[in-house]
């Protein structure tokens, strides 16, 4: 799915918190918006995901147009995931069956999809007594299993142990190179953009400062801005 | 303390013997409160939810009077249904007054903001986010509605046993537009004023107990249900 935005504006209260002129994304990108606390990264997602809309200015997503078929082609993973009160197989059964999906074909996907996340072994438990790390792979796995064609990402491992880190960046990396979705991902871990990200976009004070591949934003062509956050260790 | 215990004797005689003015005192008691639940439920947990989720000017002083409601007493709007039903009244062409239908408006009138109110509490807290969720994997609003009602149940299960709870121990409001007529308007606590008034303690305890037993046993279906989804 391409994305363009043009004129985007996001105030509230009065105050602007995002301005960006405009931004492309390719169909099959993989970005990593990384940039400080309060620079308006999440916003930028959430008026993407169509959570929020913007003050001013126009989201176009191609070759989609219609308002139901954007949003049931894209989805977003907050860092703190809202499981449902039911199963973990409920939950990641849950955007198939809102999409009226046959149950036999329900059960094929959660359950290669479990499997996929190591998670198999937890289907019958009750979503609210699972860790962080385990929460996380159910939100991730109920994202992946409609196999969206855009998937934003805010933060998705923050706060979570190494090893599910590292099963949760498998498990995408792997799922990109087979759908070739369009990904945005929020994150403050600059080796995890590097690993998984084919470009990459520096947002400050609501602006997107710096843009481009990874080799550009942080190799010698990168702006002074973004290498000074890199070597203060703030992103 | 002696009419206590002759009234708990009472109530097992009452209950055993199956006198059938009593029962259907229960079963009228049982209809009118269940029936006014129900309607009021219908209405109050969709609004509550809306309420509760949406921002739009004015729901500062909505919340605000639904929790005003909330405390009015039973027998000022058993007065005002009354005079609403009255035959010189707006709605007097329908002859409800004295009728187990105004019995049920009044108590339907008494639970709805309380269902309402608990509600919204309930969805302010976690509704936003359910929204999002439902949101986010493009569901629609019926979708939205139907989630956010599964994943607020136990809220709405509690907010629908405070208001039975209303509904079946209120007295006030029935007394005034049923006026208590034997074998058609009278329920389990009419019944209870009235044998006080009588002088008939032990008898007012047991139907006060067997009350208490039916809120009880409807309570506990109702916790059994919640814990069971």
């Amino acid at each position: 799915m391409k994305i363009q935005g043009t004129g985007i504006t996001k105030a509230f209260n009065r105050k602007t918190v995002l301005d960006i002129n405009n931004f492309t994304v390719e169909d099959g990108d993989f970005w990593g918006i990384i940039g400080p606390n309060g620079s308006g990264k999440s916003t930028l997602l959430r008026l993407i995901s169509k959570l929020t809309e913007p003050s001013s200015g126009e989201i176009t997503y191609e070759p989609r147009d219609k308002e139901q078929s954007i949003k049931r082609s894209m989805t977003l993973v907050f860092q703190k995931p809202y499981l449902l009160r039911t199963s973990v197989y409920n939950n990641v059964a849950y955007p198939l069956q809102i999409r009226q999906i046959h149950p036999t074909e329900i059960r094929r996907k959660v359950e290669e999809m479990l499997t996929s996340f190591q998670i198999e072994s937890l289907a019958n438990q009750k979503a609210w007594t699972l860790s962080g790390g385990e929460a996380q792979k159910v939100a991730l796995a109920r994202a992946l299993v409609f196999n969206p064609e855009l998937i934003m990402l805010d933060e998705p491992t923050a706060n979570i142990d190494p090893a599910s880190i590292m099963l949760l960046e498998d498990r995408l990396r792997s799922h990109y190179q087979k759908s070739k979705p369009t990904v945005l991902m929020v994150t403050h871990n600059l080796q995890q953009t590097k690993r998984l990200c084919n470009k990459v976009a520096f947002m400050y004070e609501g602006k997107i400062h710096d843009y481009g591949s990874i080799e550009h934003v942080f190799g010698p062509d990168g702006t002074s801005l973004v290498k000074s956050f890199i070597q203060q260790g703030i992103i | 303390m002696q009419n206590i215990f002759e009234g708990i004797k009472d109530a097992l005689i009452l209950l055993t013997t199956l006198d059938p003015e009593f029962y259907a005192i229960v079963r009228l008691s049982l209809f009118v409160s269940l029936t006014a639940t129900v309607l009021a439920s219908i209405i109050a947990i969709p609004s509550g939810i809306v309420i509760g989720i949406k921002d739009f000017p004015g729901k500062k002083i909505i919340i605000r009077v639904i929790y005003t409601l909330m405390s009015m007493p039973p027998v000022v709007i058993g007065l005002i249904i009354f005079l609403l039903l009255l035959r010189s009244g707006p709605f007097g062409h329908y002859r409800l007054n004295f009728t187990p239908t105004a019995m049920i408006i009044a108590q339907f009138c008494l639970v709805t903001p309380i269902i309402t109110g608990v509600v919204v509490n309930g969805t302010k807290e976690r509704g936003q986010d359910i929204r999002e969720l439902a949101r986010t994997f493009g569901a629609s609003r019926t979708q939205t509605l139907w989630l956010l009602i599964r994943e607020l149940r136990i809220n709405i299960m509690s907010a629908i046993v405070t208001g039975y709870g209303r509904a079946i121990s209120e007295v006030g409001a029935v007394m005034v537009v049923g006026g208590n007529i034997r074998g058609h308007t009278r329920v389990m606590t009419t019944t209870i004023a009235m044998l006080r008034n009588m002088g008939e303690y032990s008898l007012a305890i047991a139907t006060g107990i067997v009350l208490l037993l039916i809120s009880f046993f409807i309570n506990s279906l109702l916790y059994y249900w919640q814990q069971e989804r």
